[in-house]
């Protein structure tokens, strides 16, 4: 028996399976020389791979993999302010996720994390925007902070909206909430190193 | 701003295996969103304690209300309404055992939209939407579990309470849970059940309300005694529960009423008595300040005590 909730719930659910599938493709999982573990977001068909810097430490090597199938990766760049390091990946093709403006983010949306938490690889984690964390002096966004259940391995991996734009990357948590860079950061980086590596 | 740069990236779009699907996703995000922004028309930040602020709702156009741990002050409280406007209030009154306290404005703002009663249910979407500061965020769950007769710490009957499945954030307590429309379903406390979020129903809410406003505390009857369970065996006849009296406070009402060490009490008010929450709820429905009739068995002998229960906060 079908109940008007469930008829509604269903495609939602649906569409949410189709979110998890899509963002699979996106996504690589990057360990540093000490074993540890992240996640990474392929940067469409640059070659570039987008993660945390505090996964891809600056002086050593790191590998990134899909399916257990791994190559070593270089450190390209590191935003420290940012905790963002762009490493280099030219074997790595993904869909280029499309960048949510901080700005229109609403509290209560829906966001989707995705990653490699605790070793437990390809989860899907769904929570709600808690707010934005703003810098007190320029009053840009600082933090994407979500009611959504993180742990190590996440770090560096997407937070998405229902749509599947990128809005921004897990870092940490903070009593309890996931807390993100913005997308709009990340953007800017990778923008900023392509910039002067085409210089 | 660096918007120019940020829609260059918008080159490709993911894949959407299928569009109805995605839809109907983007459709639950944009309620939730519009219903946390509903919600947070009605919560108030309220700066009554060290740290960061807690969480208040507007529950009459006059009237916030929070849970009272949060509020560690008495007297003028500052509150800072959803539209950012910083007004005063003072404290009307409080209840330690539902942990809520009534502020009264000294302006006027928009009551919380109350929900109808049925979306109060287990598996129910909700949200908990509070202000500990400048902006309203929010968490997201289902209701885990309703109690219809909830107790208190104290024994005190609350009514209804909801358990939630979701994060009670820091500063979130006296925040408001509304449903999916984000209307008001109850107000959210992570203090009443040794941290695990719970909210107090709309209607629980209602009862203590009226109370505070009216005198500043909820009258809880009070006798003056400690009782224990006993089970009494007639020899013509079933075994009956009772109330054993242990001790009987000086001044006490009981002691008013000649109630001694030893008595057994059978029934209050025509309710039988098999545990000492019974006898609270007989006094309870009982109209405060009204005599109550006492079955009463002493040395053997069937007797009856006309007892007038005081209020435990103010002994009259």
């Amino acid at each position: 028996m079908s109940t008007p909730l469930l008829t509604a719930a269903e495609p939602a659910a649906l569409g949410l399976t189709a979110l998890g599938a899509s963002l699979k493709e996106a996504v690589v999982e990057v360990r540093d020389d000490r074993g540890r573990s992240g996640t990474g977001i392929i940067w469409g068909d640059t070659g570039l791979i987008v993660t945390n810097a505090h996964c891809a430490p600056r002086n050593a090597s790191c590998r990134v993999g899909t399916d257990d199938v791994w190559r070593d990766a270089g450190v390209l760049a590191h935003h420290r302010h940012h905790d963002l390091a762009l490493l280099a990946a030219p074997h790595a093709r993904g869909p280029l996720l499309a960048i949510r403006d901080p700005d229109s983010l609403r509290v209560g949306e829906l966001v989707f994390a995705y990653g490699h938490p605790l070793g437990i690889n390809d989860a899907l984690a769904m929570g709600i925007l808690h707010g934005v964390a703003r810098d007190p002096r320029s009053g840009s966004p600082r933090w994407v902070v979500a009611d959504v259940r993180l742990a190590p391995g996440n770090s560096g991996g997407p937070l998405v909206d229902a749509e599947g734009r990128l809005v921004g990357i897990n870092s940490m948590v903070v009593n309890g909430l996931g807390a993100a860079v913005p997308a709009s950061a990340v953007a800017r980086f990778v923008e900023r190193v392509l910039a002067r590596r085409a210089a | 701003m660096h918007a120019k740069g940020i829609h260059s990236h918008l080159v490709t779009r993911m894949p959407t295996p299928n569009a109805d699907a995605s839809a109907a996703l983007s459709d639950l995000s944009s309620s939730l969103a519009a219903a946390v922004a509903r919600a947070a028309e009605s919560v108030v930040a309220i700066h009554a304690r060290r740290r960061i602020p807690s969480s208040g709702i507007l529950w009459r156009d006059d009237v916030v209300v929070s849970a009272s741990h949060t509020v560690k002050r008495d007297g003028d409280v500052p509150v800072v309404l959803p539209n950012g406007e910083r007004v005063n209030a003072t404290v009307a009154g409080r209840d330690a055992a539902a942990d809520l306290v009534a502020l009264r404005l000294e302006t006027k703002a928009a009551a919380a939209p109350r929900a109808s009663g049925d979306s109060l249910r287990v598996g129910s979407l909700v949200l908990a939407v509070g202000r500990p500061g400048q902006s309203a965020t929010a968490s997201f769950g289902i209701i885990s579990a309703i109690r219809d007769d909830w107790r208190a710490w104290d024994g005190t009957r609350l009514g209804r309470v909801a358990r939630l499945d979701l994060n009670v954030y820091d500063g979130f307590s006296g925040g408001a849970l509304v449903d999916a429309s984000g209307a008001l379903l109850g107000v959210n406390n992570s203090a009443l059940a040794r941290g695990a979020p719970l909210a107090l129903s709309a209607d629980a809410v209602d009862r203590v309300l009226a109370e505070l406003l009216e005198r500043g505390h909820v009258r809880r009857p009070f006798l003056g005694i400690s009782a224990q369970p006993v089970m009494l065996a007639p020899a013509d006849g079933d075994d009956q529960p009772a109330l054993l009296i242990t001790s009987v406070a000086a001044d006490s009402a009981a002691q008013r009423a000649g109630l001694l060490v030893g008595d057994v009490l059978r029934a209050a008010a025509g309710r039988k008595l098999g545990h000492p929450a019974d006898l609270l709820d007989a006094l309870t429905q009982s109209r405060a300040g009204e005599p109550v009739q006492l079955d009463v068995l002493r040395g053997g002998t069937p007797t009856s005590v006309t007892v007038t229960p005081a209020d435990r906060r103010t002994g009259a």
